[in-house]
């Protein structure tokens, strides 16, 4: 598994050419180049919509805020989280548009339109197999969020808010509410008060 | 497909490896595979599976309460990371006690070793290993644990759980079906969606109590702790409760739990909503035995509810009790309870040889998995044994679960943002029960005085007291209790009648009846204080009066054969032999076995022929 995570790193951050690409394959072996095959669909910042066309986030809503969400179907804690995130993308919807992201390359198109229907969610949802989207939010868990002004800068990666301080235990309301702060600053084109904040949630890195 | 996909995945980590290694020193590279040679490599299917088979399967598995499976090698390795991380800070699997003297049945606590093993699973890569050494996968009962229950009785209304919000209490009545008295060995509780429950408390209410708080028949009612009346002796005995991965618990032989008809059994559930909205319809599956009990174990709670009184901020606040176990006992299970505030709770016991050894420490307290602990070995505790409980409360702020933000004051009481401070025993007695000499007596006895005590101003610790000890038998000692109870509640209509019992015992009806109006005063419809009254009247032979309040007494309870038979009595002694033959005779329909009705209605015939 560490290759696949070295091979997508270097892919992602260096800009071989598909010459390069053939060239390493003599020396590494026929296993990556299929891998690396299905990575340039996704390379860059693109999720894959639920009817399997390729859509980067980045580029849409031009002049708006764009907003990650990242979520699993079977996180208890992004679960919890879905009433959240409904509202704020109802009351946010003048200035951002969200995105629902799954980074479980496991998860089908089916399953998570199932899931959507069953959470009540309406917002346009991204399957993110690769984690291109995962690498470039550089988020960790689920849910996390990232921000992007309208200069499609990131300006915030990290919890919605500090509803949960650790596996299994809540606060009875969060006191903090980082994705808000975020959103509000990033409108107003100003820095919000923290760049990152790490979430409390399920491992991304399980999903490689 | 999939293995051999991961096969490659391997051999590629393998070569990786050997051409980073080939930077460095070939001393390094050497050492580097000798390790490896003499340490295999950590496998899911030689060295996790058991693992998770053992300790985690039983709730992540499809259809439980976990979020997600962990039976498969693709399972685990999707959350591989997350479990090294979740075991390492021993939030999963969820066993909050240490280590102690005494094991606990079904103990849920992964050792240091086995820790380390799953972090080193995961940092080697998380792999699968050879087929041939995944052991064979653990077999689950699927339905009804125990078998087909002889009885299911289904919530009459589902609970409707918000999509958002905080942790919810919810109560369902279940009005037990059975019209006789049965033995109930084994129950299994339901709670309705697994993933949703965090625990699952049936109390059994045999007084119909819990009935008052309900808006209309079957609807249920909120709230996290609830108060079940009691009458007479009939002490709490079996813990009925269910956490994830509960697998019903079989009383011994003997130790069956009497289910009359009419008992309700009331069960209390805290949920936790999901994110959608959720409807809970739980039910109890019932499993009785024909064998009534034999044994009669007790649940002896000790408490310190009075003395909590924490103010905002504090980090430590400690709360003890002690109680002296009066007769030699076993100690089969033991239940802490405490609220979100509640930090540190550790239970000892002092044996009469002078050894203290704990009973149960959870050093880090969470609400949310809070569970009954059963020994695996039943702890003796010999007559004299001292059990202590002492926990600590942190109403800091550094308390992430604390229910204020700032932190207050936090008193006792029944709701989530109350606190309390309470310990379960179940015990059962080493002397059976015969008669009037039930052991249970002596330690209710105990319990009662050890309240009076600790709450010297509790009108209900000196209330308690006293019954329990008239009920002994211990009349003189009673009326001292009465006496202390009727000081701090001077108009209350039970402890007048109470003390007016204790007096007409004694024969001495005149002393009773200016307690007896003083309770009819503050409760004119109290059946058992115009009871008393007539018969304390008719006892000095003022008939007339005596006739009154039995009158009273019939119109209030008209289903009383004592009450018509009485009545029929004091007329017979003011000449009205008319009316007397009526209630006589009432009193015989309502029980045809009543001795007084029936030797009064032969003498009234003997001594009135023509009044046939």
């Amino acid at each position: 598994m560490l290759a696949r995570l070295l091979a997508l790193t270097t892919l992602l951050n260096s800009s071989y050419s598909l010459r390069e690409l053939s060239a390493r394959r003599h020396e590494i072996g026929g296993v990556l180049l299929v891998l690396c095959a299905s990575l340039l669909l996704a390379a860059g910042q693109q999720g894959i919509d639920l009817a399997g066309a390729a859509v980067d986030p980045l580029k849409q809503a031009p002049g708006k805020v764009i907003v990650l969400v990242f979520v699993r179907t079977d996180c208890p804690i992004s679960n919890r989280y879905a009433p959240l995130i409904k509202e704020m993308n109802a009351k946010y919807a003048a200035g951002a548009a969200f995105y629902l992201v799954f980074p479980d390359k496991d998860e089908s198109p089916e399953q998570i339109r199932g899931y959507l229907l069953e959470y009540g969610y309406k917002m346009p949802a991204l399957r993110d197999p690769e984690h291109a989207l995962v690498k470039k939010s550089q988020v960790k868990v689920t849910p996390e969020v990232a921000v992007f002004d309208a200069k499609r800068e990131l300006v915030y990666r990290g919890r919605i808010d500090n509803l949960y301080l650790d596996f299994g235990k809540a606060r009875r309301a969060a006191t903090t509410h980082e994705l808000a702060d975020a959103i509000e600053a990033a409108s107003k084109g100003v820095a919000p008060p923290a760049a990152a904040v790490d979430g409390i949630g399920c491992f991304i890195s399980d999903l490689q | 497909m999939k293995r051999r996909a991961h096969a490659i995945g391997a051999a590629v980590t393998f070569f990786a490896l050997l051409t980073a290694l080939a930077w460095q020193s070939n001393s390094t590279t050497k050492s580097r595979r000798q390790s490896a040679a003499a340490n295999p490599p950590v496998t899911f299917n030689r060295d996790i599976a058991p693992i998770f088979y053992h300790y985690c399967a039983n709730c992540h598995r499809p259809g439980e309460a976990a979020p997600f499976s962990l039976l498969t090698y693709k399972d685990a390795k999707s959350h591989a990371k997350q479990i090294a991380a979740v075991t390492q800070s021993r939030f999963m699997p969820p066993w909050l006690p240490e280590p102690g003297t005494f094991k606990f049945a079904d103990e849920l606590r992964l050792s240091e070793e086995q820790i380390a093993l799953i972090a080193k699973w995961v940092e080697g890569g998380a792999i699968e290993g050879e087929a041939s050494d995944l052991p064979p996968k653990p077999e689950f009962v699927e339905g009804w644990q125990i078998g087909k229950p002889d009885l299911i009785i289904k919530a009459e209304k589902p609970y409707l759980l918000p999509a958002k919000g905080t942790d919810q209490y919810w109560n369902f009545i279940f009005r037990t079906p059975v019209n006789q008295t049965r033995w109930l060995k084994a129950m299994e509780i339901r709670p309705g969606d697994k993933r949703l429950v965090h625990h699952a408390n049936v109390l059994v209410d045999r007084t119909q109590s819990a009935r008052l708080q309900e808006s209309s028949a079957g609807a249920g009612f909120g709230g996290m702790e609830i108060k079940i009346e009691s009458e007479g002796f009939d002490p709490d005995s079996h813990f009925l409760f269910w956490k994830p991965g509960t697998v019903p618990y079989t009383e011994p032989e003997g130790m069956a739990l009497r289910l009359d008809a009419g008992t309700d059994l009331v069960l209390n559930i805290h949920l936790q909503p999901s994110g959608k909205p959720e409807s809970i319809q739980p039910s109890l599956g019932l499993y009785f035995t024909d064998h009534p009990a034999t044994r009669f174990p007790m649940l002896l709670q000790m408490e310190n509810d009075r003395k909590l009184d924490i103010p905002a901020g504090a980090k430590d606040f400690i709360v003890t009790d002690e109680f002296t176990v009066p007769e030699d006992v076993q100690l089969l299970a033991i239940y802490p309870h405490a609220h979100y505030v509640g930090h540190d709770l550790q239970a000892s016991a002092k044996f009469p040889d002078g050894a203290r050894k704990p009973l149960i420490h959870i050093p880090a307290w969470n609400l949310n998995w809070q569970a009954v602990y059963r020994y695996a070995t039943p702890v003796d505790l010999p007559a004299g044994t001292i059990v202590s409980m002492r926990y600590s409360y942190d109403n800091s702020e550094e308390n992430p679960l604390n229910p204020n933000d700032p932190p207050k004051r936090v008193t006792a009481g029944n709701s989530s943002n109350d606190e309390m401070a309470h310990l379960w025993l179940q015990v059962l007695p080493r002397a059976a029960a015969s008669g009037a000499n039930d052991p249970r007596r002596a330690l209710q006895e105990a319990m009662a005085r050890h309240n009076v005590e600790k709450n010297p101003a509790d009108f209900e610790a000196h209330y308690n007291l006293a019954a329990m000890l008239q009920a002994r038998g211990k009349l003189a000692e009673a009326m001292k209790q009465y006496e202390l109870a009727l000081q701090l509640r001077p108009e209350d209509a039970t402890v007048n009648n109470a003390i007016a019992g204790v007096n007409m015992a004694a024969g001495h009806p005149d002393a009773a009846i200016k307690y007896l109006i003083a309770a009819l005063h503050a409760r004119p419809d109290y059946f058992d204080a115009q009871y008393n009254l007539g018969t304390a009247l008719a006892m000095t032979e003022d008939f007339k009066g005596a006739e009154e309040h039995f009158r009273a007494a019939v119109r209030i309870n008209p289903q009383d054969a004592n009450a018509e038979a009485n009545l029929g009595g004091v007329l017979a002694e003011t000449g009205n032999l008319k009316e007397a033959r009526t209630h006589l005779e009432r009193a015989l329909a309502l029980d045809p076995n009543n001795a007084l009705a029936r030797e009064n209605l032969d003498q009234l015939k003997r001594e009135s022929p023509h009044n046939q």
